[in-house]
């Protein structure tokens, strides 16, 4: 097993120069120039526009920039805002709690009303209740998140004006009041997916011959459910929940600017927007890196669920 | 223990799909005594399984319903007792094994685990104590290093070794029936004389009544006391062993034992199989079920039902001719049959 992820972790590299790479080569194509915008509409003498440049780096090619960037990568620096002149991690450091917050209680979310939608829909198949499940499901998966966001702010914050539409907070009570509709706009679509793996799964689950045989036993019908059911069909939904943990972590751009949610995908979207490059740069690299990390723990977590899967040598794990 | 340990009345339980009603068990009796073996024999889809499931109340309801007949435990009905109660029965008084050990095993839990289970269930074991039986049970169905392997998963096992998990599990509680659905097909030809062996060796010790399901008539030759033989849901012929397999009154019967092969098997004797397939339960031909396909048929078989008719000494067999003293096996052709 330990050997398995040193392997993994290997395969870091790779993955991690080919997504830099990639996004370097991307701002050379990309138009607008970060120290004219920050300028505004004024613009700038040709001396001091240049000397801008310099002091950026942005005069240099881009592979010297992405030499540059490894260099300092190296030294746990990820440079300096070009739009506010902020260090880069801070900016980070102060951003990307928001974003755990909001994956954390997306993610509860979707655990808690997926997966329970989903039981009760095969538990209960073809009745009202399954019915029901299936249609809104539907329904969520077909909708746009930006929709479904404006949607929630129209009726909860100006409508019946009960949930704060904008921003987040760090006082107790009103930080989970700003967190509810993010939380449940960032998590609709995974949560009717995970409902629908769910309730598949488990009536998959129940045509198996395991099955029978734990009631060939005498076991009783809850104890065949949690007992033997629920642990064969549990497995793809973890799967499922734990890669979508991974895609929350890289924040949520839809989410985070519709809701003003002071998040890394909120934050990218407007360094991106600045052209404020080693904001985007390393944004990028940080949620790159929460990414590999959470797959890499979901494939780990897959040996411990399912004992078919033993990564290495034999008897190993 | 005297008397009847579980009878079957005219057991009747059909499946009532979209597509129209199939008559999955169509009358099915017998009579099973403690220590006894009954064999039940047919094709794949002539009810065997359905009719033991059915008798378990494994059979989801609906699709499933009983439309008659009567199961007795010990007196006691099977299909009118209240859930909790059959619960108690099942795993416990009455328990199966089936017939692919592959698949029948939870591939998420250790075997230790599993054949400990039902005694944690039924005997109010503890965990420890269950687990210990656990082991001391696949060492009797010869698991080596018994007390290591009850902490493999079902993968690390192979096929033969599963179905000894499997009776294991099945024994645990040291049932009065034990119902063995087809529990040597999915194996090796050798594993299966081994797993055969285990289970005649451990009734001799046990004394537990078995009902083995098997489509070979071969199987049960050497291991039952009774034989039934079933097509299309219903019984064509049911007596001793001695009686169905060495003087077998039915067509079918008379087919089975074609399709057998012997140890001077050339080519000159060659094979006779039964063409064609059972048919669909959803339309069972008119007259005697089995009549499209029986190289014996006349023109009544297609519009008389045969009886089930006592031929004597408890020898029953439903074919309109099995009395007649004339009316013998013989070296037949079977006819292509149209689907």
């Amino acid at each position: 097993m330990l050997r398995y992820i040193l392997r993994r972790i290997m395969q870091f590299i790779p993955v991690f120069f080919g997504v830099t790479l990639l996004l370097f080569l991307i701002t050379t194509i990309l138009p607008g120039d970060p120290v004219a915008l920050r300028a505004g509409e004024k613009k700038l003498p040709p001396a001091v526009y240049a000397e801008m440049r310099h002091a950026y780096g942005l005069d240099k090619p881009w592979y010297a920039q992405y030499v540059d960037y490894l260099g300092k990568l190296s030294k746990g620096d990820l440079g300096t805002s070009i739009a506010s002149g902020r260090k880069v991690v801070d900016i980070f450091k102060e951003t990307y709690p928001y974003t755990l917050r909001l994956a954390l209680a997306a993610i509860v979310l979707e655990i808690l009303v997926g997966i329970g939608a989903g039981l009760v829909s095969a538990i209960k198949q073809y009745t009202i209740w399954d019915t029901l499940v299936t249609l809104s499901t539907s329904i969520l998966v077909a909708l746009p998140v930006f929709w479904l966001g404006i949607v929630l702010q129209y009726i909860f914050g100006i409508q019946l004006n009960i949930l704060p539409i904008s921003g987040a907070s760090s006082a107790r009570f009103t930080a989970f009041a700003h967190l509810i509709l993010p939380a449940i706009t960032l998590a609709s679509v995974s949560t009717a997916y995970a409902a629908r793996i769910m309730r598949s799964q488990l009536l998959e689950v129940q045509s198996q011959d395991y099955v029978r045989t734990a009631y060939a036993k005498g076991l009783s019908p809850s104890r065949v459910l949690w007992g033997h059911e629920m642990k064969n069909a549990l497995i793809p939904v973890v799967t499922f929940i734990g890669l979508d943990l991974g895609a929350m972590l890289s924040g949520a751009i839809l989410t985070e600017t519709i809701f003003n949610w002071p998040g890394v995908g909120f934050t990218i979207y407007r360094a991106i927007g600045a052209r404020d490059f080693p904001v985007v740069f390393g944004g990028v690299t940080l949620v790159l890196l929460a990414v590999l990390f959470v797959n890499l723990l979901v494939d780990v977590s897959y040996a411990f669920l399912d004992p078919r899967i033993r990564y290495g040598a034999a008897n190993e794990g | 223990m005297a008397g009847e340990l579980l009878k079957l009345d005219d057991l009747k339980m059909y499946f009532h799909t979209r597509d129209g009603v199939v008559k999955a068990v169509d009358g099915v009796s017998y009579t099973l005594n403690p220590g006894e073996t009954l064999g039940v024999v047919g094709e794949s889809g002539s009810g065997k399984s359905v009719t033991a499931l059915t008798m378990m109340r494994l059979v989801p309801m609906p699709p499933g319903k009983i439309e008659g007949g009567e199961v007795l435990f010990k007196g006691e009905s099977l299909l009118t007792m209240k859930e909790e109660q059959v619960r108690d029965i099942r795993g416990n008084r009455i328990a199966m094994i089936f017939q692919d050990p592959m698949t029948s095993l939870n591939p998420v839990y250790r075997i230790g685990h599993q054949i400990a289970e039902p005694l944690m269930v039924h005997k109010g074991m503890s965990k420890a104590q269950a687990h210990e039986r656990a082991v001391e049970l696949l060492e009797m169905v010869g698991i080596p290093n018994a007390a290591d392997r009850a902490g493999d998963y079902p993968h690390q096992f192979s096929g033969g070794m599963r179905q000894r998990a499997m009776i294991a599990m099945a024994l645990s509680c040291d049932p009065d029936v034990l119902i063995a659905d087809e529990p040597t097909t999915a194996l090796d030809v050798t594993i299966q004389a081994q797993i055969l062996e285990l289970m005649q060796a451990l009734q001799k010790r046990t004394g537990t009544a078995i009902i083995m399901i098997t489509h070979d008539l071969g199987v049960v030759a050497d291991m039952a006391n009774n034989i039934l033989v079933m097509y299309a849901g219903r019984p064509v012929e049911f007596g001793t062993t001695d009686q169905v397999f060495y003087q077998p009154r039915h067509p079918y019967t008379w087919g089975l034992m074609d399709s057998l092969p012997t140890q001077n098997l050339t080519e000159k004797s060659a094979l006779h199989p039964i063409k064609g397939q059972p048919p669909s339960l959803l339309h069972v031909p008119t007259g005697c079920s089995f009549h499209p396909r029986c190289p014996y048929a006349k023109d009544v078989c297609g519009t008389m039902d045969p009886p089930l008719v006592d031929l004597g000494g408890g020898h029953l067999s439903a074919c309109l001719f099995s009395g007649d003293p004339g009316f013998e096996r013989r070296v037949v052709e079977y006819a292509e049959v149209p689907e």
